[in-house]
């Protein structure tokens, strides 16, 4: 930083700011995280690039004009969020890409549900700048996001990403930095216990949510949660839970290892074999 | 539609059993060994009454009614024109089989007789009586005059035939059901130990505090509470005791593991809000 001038477009913080303004932030990852942060960001003023690690189906029509799509890093970019939860190769591409093309003084904030963001940092030159968050599928439409810095984040990144946060108004609360955080970590162990529940057939996919939601109050079904961020999504974070755990207890269930890797989803699942069934 | 129920044992689940069932106009014989727990129970089911009648969630004249389809009973043997006899005894093996082994010498040959046990097996249950097939399970969640879910547990003997009566039964309570085999945990029991036990997971390995995962999962996962203060509200005994019991009937599976942190909090009293002091403190110890 030293005695660069700045432009009008770079982040610009006041002494005592409480809200970014006119930043510049990109994103890039996965579907549907991708989508459901730029039109956050987009909604609350920021100007928004993004791209995809895969394109999508179907390219989305945003609600907010700021938001683009960008095949390279523009420049003057305050802030990137990676996204990416299912293809650790193509993420550490990306995390390196920006640390290359960004700006020293912006952040990286990356989803680090599958690895560490200590370890994505001690991929890149300029280590400091990357912080840890939680980021699964539909996750980021509630008010609180977990954030996990890393041995290398000083105080003022840790400022910046949480005036980002309050921007999208979001409220943020630092964990510590391990793999599956404390949210994603615990839904997607129910996720697997449910599904070696439906594995052996102790009930129905439909009974088993609503046991759940009856029962113990859970605000969503473990199967129709699975099926909102999407079974690669769980599977990822199971992964990485059983290879930095090492133990047991995180063996993931055959049929949510299938359900995954055949790009299934429950309701598909249920709806052919019922259809089976029938005939 | 069930017209008469029999509800063997006057302790806090069977007396609300008895309560919404008398609500629901079905006539009641509740049983227990205990004299002064019967009346105790009476004495608590009209209280209850009398509060709903206060509170304008019932009326007078319902709560009189439905009192008057409440029979004390003290002979097992008075259970035997009820089409359904519910036990909602201790949780022990050795006495619900010794119970239905009783239950099914006066019983009519069609009488279905459930268990509400929320850890043990209903075929091991069954296995006392000379009729398995009509003994099947019927896990309502405490309390039972408020929880919507009752879990009914098919054992490996119970017929479609005694399932369907208790779904029939459930359905006249107001309440929903799902069927569910016979394995350790049923479902709801089972999935959360999974949640518990990851947030103690958490805790033991200092990856954020007891105040922070709960805020966490209410806040990020849209839960009413979080995963230690619901443990205090259940008792953090009975959370123990389930999980061990899952634990225990699946071999020594780990992933049903109990957790040494809640083993230790149990073994020093701290049993959560009926003790004043789990993960939180409460009443005079905050």
């Amino acid at each position: 930083m030293g005695s660069a001038k700045r432009t009008k477009k770079q982040l610009t913080v006041s002494k005592k700011p409480s809200k970014l303004r006119r930043a510049r932030v990109y994103i890039v990852g996965e579907s549907p995280m991708v989508e459901e942060y730029a039109e956050l960001c987009g909604a609350h003023g920021f100007e928004v690039f993004v791209e995809w690690n895969e394109q999508p189906q179907m390219i989305p029509t945003f609600t907010a004009l700021t938001i683009k799509r960008a095949r390279t890093i523009p420049s003057e970019i305050s802030l990137a969020l990676e996204l990416t939860n299912t293809d650790l190769d193509r993420k550490r591409k990306n995390i390196q890409n920006l640390d290359r093309a960004l700006p020293h003084t912006s952040a990286i904030v990356s989803s680090s549900v599958i690895v560490t963001a200590t370890e994505q940092a001690s991929w890149i030159n300029h280590r400091n700048r990357l912080i840890g968050m939680s980021a699964l599928p539909t996750l980021i439409q509630k008010p609180l996001v977990e954030v996990a810095p890393t041995v290398f984040s000083p105080k003022e990144t840790i400022e910046v990403v949480q005036l980002f946060f309050r921007s999208v108004g979001k409220e943020l609360t630092l964990v510590q930095d391990r793999v599956g955080m404390v949210f994603p970590r615990i839904l997607c162990q129910v996720i697997n216990e449910a599904s070696f529940a439906l594995q052996e057939q102790i009930t129905t996919p439909q009974d088993l949510d609503t046991a759940l939601k009856l029962g113990a109050g859970y605000p969503q079904g473990p199967v129709e949660w699975a099926d909102r961020i999407g079974m690669k999504q769980v599977y990822a974070v199971l992964s990485a839970l059983q290879q930095d755990l090492q133990e047991d207890r995180y063996r993931i269930s055959p049929l949510l290892t299938q359900l995954a890797r055949g790009g299934a989803w429950w309701k598909h699942a249920q709806r052919n074999l019922q259809e089976r069934q029938e005939r | 539609m069930i017209k008469h129920l029999g509800v063997v044992g006057a302790g806090t689940m069977g007396t609300a059993i008895a309560q919404v069932a008398a609500l629901s106009k079905i006539d009641v014989a509740l049983y227990d060994i205990n004299g002064t727990l019967l009346r105790q129970a009476l004495e608590r089911i009209k209280g209850e009454f009398k509060r709903g009648v206060e509170s304008g969630r019932l009326s007078q004249e319902t709560t009189t009614e439905a009192f008057t389809r409440i029979h004390p009973r003290t002979r097992l043997s008075d259970l035997n024109s009820c089409e359904v006899a519910i036990e909602a005894v201790i949780e022990d093996l050795r006495v619900k089989r010794d119970l239905f082994k009783h239950l099914e010498a006066d019983a009519k040959p069609m009488t279905v007789l459930a268990s509400t046990t929320s850890t043990l097996s209903i075929t091991a249950i069954a296995s006392a009586t000379r009729h398995p097939e009509r003994v099947v399970g019927a896990h309502f969640f405490s309390p039972a005059t408020d929880s919507k879910l009752v879990e009914v547990v098919q054992g490996q003997q119970t017929s479609d035939e005694a399932v369907r009566l208790i779904i029939e039964l459930v359905q006249q309570l107001g309440k929903t059901s799902i069927v569910v085999k016979d394995a350790p945990g049923y479902i709801v029991n089972r999935i959360s130990q999974a949640f518990f036990g990851e947030a103690l997971k958490l805790l033991g390995e200092n990856v954020a505090c007891v105040e922070e995962i709960d805020r966490i999962v209410s806040l990020e996962g849209g839960f009413a509470t979080g995963p230690f203060e619901m443990m205090d509200q259940h008792g953090l005994d009975i959370c123990l005791s389930t999980t061990q019991s899952i634990f225990d009937q699946s071999f020594g599976d780990p992933r049903y593991r109990p957790h040494p942190i809640l083993k230790r909090m149990v073994e020093s009293g701290m049993l959560g809000k009926k003790s004043g002091q789990g993960f939180q403190a409460y009443g005079e110890n905050k």
